[in-house]
């Protein structure tokens, strides 16, 4: 009989995008494009996520997920966390990493404890580190026995599902225009987990002007659905 | 000469690899004044005499690329120290160019370290690439709490003969700030020219072609300085787009997309004239090139 593996149900449970770690409000700089008119349909959403994707995912993200899944110290765990608060220049995306941070601490510190998770809440409660919700993501699942590849690619397909609910409101967008938005990112989810496997140290956190400067511009953005 | 730099504790980046040239300045405070206390260099990199461009007792430090241009493969190495108290604006002779790197990217790498009360200007001319040019810059600023560091840059791209931009390949501009120690601003930027589909490539260029950038940390930076040069700096950059934040340090950070060098050359001189005056009482600017 063919059993599922033991870490499955709660890499589904973490990786839901519904967990409550308040992504539904934030965008990520998408709003301030949608504001702008550059992305106001399926297609120009894809084409925004597919970006977002190669360059936010994969060199803060995703590299994070995999330096703390290779990390073999406290000390490396918060050197990662140290490089990835700091590669945030925006504002609203640091702060974003520590809200969300914090309540994926919490929650995965609560249904999967261990100590390294406990080490960690430590860590962010007295300042060394800053939280953010890749890390407390990587820990629980390095602890569960999740396969790198297979934590990569739940992250960031939770993260992709998570701004596709946003676009539909936000745009909006009809449900199924959103799923076939998500079908068309498993490939690009896909390469990013490759990707990730193969970038070095001096990739971590690389991001590109345009949408750092939407991330910025956010904070001045007047009609707000979202926080970042 | 080149032993001398090998043989000062500077890091992973003089342990390995051979530079085309190597720069390497230590300034210090004597009553009042901030001079020069120790200078070097070797290959294809030279200084120009020190000057002064007002009262306050900033010197000014002009670094010259006689070879005039980065090639592939070329590596260059700029140390600064700045000692406690002693102030330096370090610029440029002119552009920075790179032209077509088709093994190996070129390259510079530049070490500061800013004492107590240490301040730094940064101000270099424009990077201009060229056709297939493939460039990397690395900036590590381990600074004191109570120092200050500002730094701009543009980045274009060159006029090819038929008078046409060219497309260079790609552009990586990190910056590493730490404040006592703790790393606090990582500015790792990757920029690629605009495919010409404001869809496409939004998120990098869009269908703009010059980037503005500017890093300040300084205790005195606030949320209310940010809104300040926001509000000075956006009716500037009219048809272009910009970005300003409030950094933890505390510090600031500013990115502006434009057609034109001009148009960033004048927003990144607004913002360093209005610090310079702010914090230090000076007048605006006016960098004479010797």
């Amino acid at each position: 009989m063919a059993a599922a593996p033991g870490y499955l149900l709660p890499l589904l449970q973490l990786g839901d995008s519904a967990l409550p770690t308040g992504a539904f409000s934030h965008s990520l700089g998408m709003e301030t494009h949608l504001n702008q008119g550059i992305i106001h349909d399926e297609d120009s959403f894809a084409n925004w996520l597919t970006q977002f994707i190669r360059i936010q995912l994969v060199h803060s993200d995703g590299l994070a997920i995999r330096f703390a899944h290779e990390a073999e110290t406290p000390a490396e765990l918060h050197r990662v966390d140290r490089e990835l608060h700091a590669a945030a220049l925006p504002r609203e995306i640091r702060e974003a990493g520590v809200k969300m941070g914090a309540r994926m601490l919490d929650i995965a510190g609560s249904v999967f404890p261990c100590a390294e998770l406990e080490e960690y809440a430590t860590a962010v409660a007295s300042g060394e580190c800053s939280g953010h919700p890749a890390l407390a993501f990587a820990i629980a699942g390095k602890n569960l026995g999740v396969p790198l590849g297979e934590l990569l690619a739940t992250y960031l397909f939770s993260t992709v599902t998570s701004l596709t609910q946003n676009a539909i409101r936000g745009i909006p967008l009809g449900q199924n225009a959103g799923q076939r938005v998500l079908a068309a990112a498993h490939r690009e989810v896909r390469d990013a987990v490759a990707l990730v496997q193969e970038l070095g140290r001096e990739d971590f956190g690389i991001t590109a002007p345009g949408l750092e400067i939407a991330q910025m511009q956010h904070e001045r953005q007047r009609a707000r659905m979202f926080m970042s | 000469m080149a032993e001398l730099v090998e043989t000062r504790s500077v890091g992973r980046l003089a342990a390995r690899a051979k530079w085309a040239g190597t720069l390497s300045l230590d300034i210090d405070r004597r009553g009042g004044k901030s001079i020069a206390v120790r200078q070097f260099h070797d290959g294809a990199l030279r200084i120009l005499r020190p000057h002064y461009l007002d009262e306050s007792g900033q010197v000014c430090y002009v670094i010259v690329n006689p070879g005039g241009a980065y090639l592939g493969g070329d590596k260059y190495l700029i140390e600064v120290a700045v000692a406690d108290n002693a102030d330096l604006l370090l610029t440029t002779q002119s552009a920075t160019k790179v032209y077509r790197t088709p093994q190996d990217r070129a390259g510079q790498h530049m070490q500061v370290h800013l004492g107590r009360g240490a301040r730094l200007e940064l101000l270099p001319d424009p990077l201009i690439a060229y056709r297939e040019a493939s460039y990397e810059q690395v900036c590590c600023v381990d600074m004191d709490p109570t120092a200050s560091l500002v730094m701009a840059e543009v980045v274009t791209p060159g006029w090819s003969p038929d008078g046409g931009l060219f497309r260079y390949d790609e552009i990586r501009m990190r910056n590493e700030i730490s404040i006592g120690g703790r790393l606090t601003v990582l500015d790792n930027l990757l920029i690629r020219p605009g495919t010409g589909s404001p869809v496409d490539s939004s998120n990098f260029m869009s269908h703009y072609t010059h980037l503005g950038s500017l890093l300040a940390v300084d205790p005195r930076v606030d949320q209310a300085l940010v809104d300040e040069l926001h509000a000075l700096l956006g009716p500037m950059n009219d048809g272009g787009q910009l970005g300003l934040t409030l950094l933890d340090g505390p510090g600031l950070a500013l990115r502006a997309l434009a057609h034109s060098t001009e148009r960033l050359n004048e927003m990144l001189a607004a913002a360093v004239d209005l610090l310079r005056k702010r914090w230090h009482g000076q007048e605006p600017l006016n960098l004479r090139k010797y």
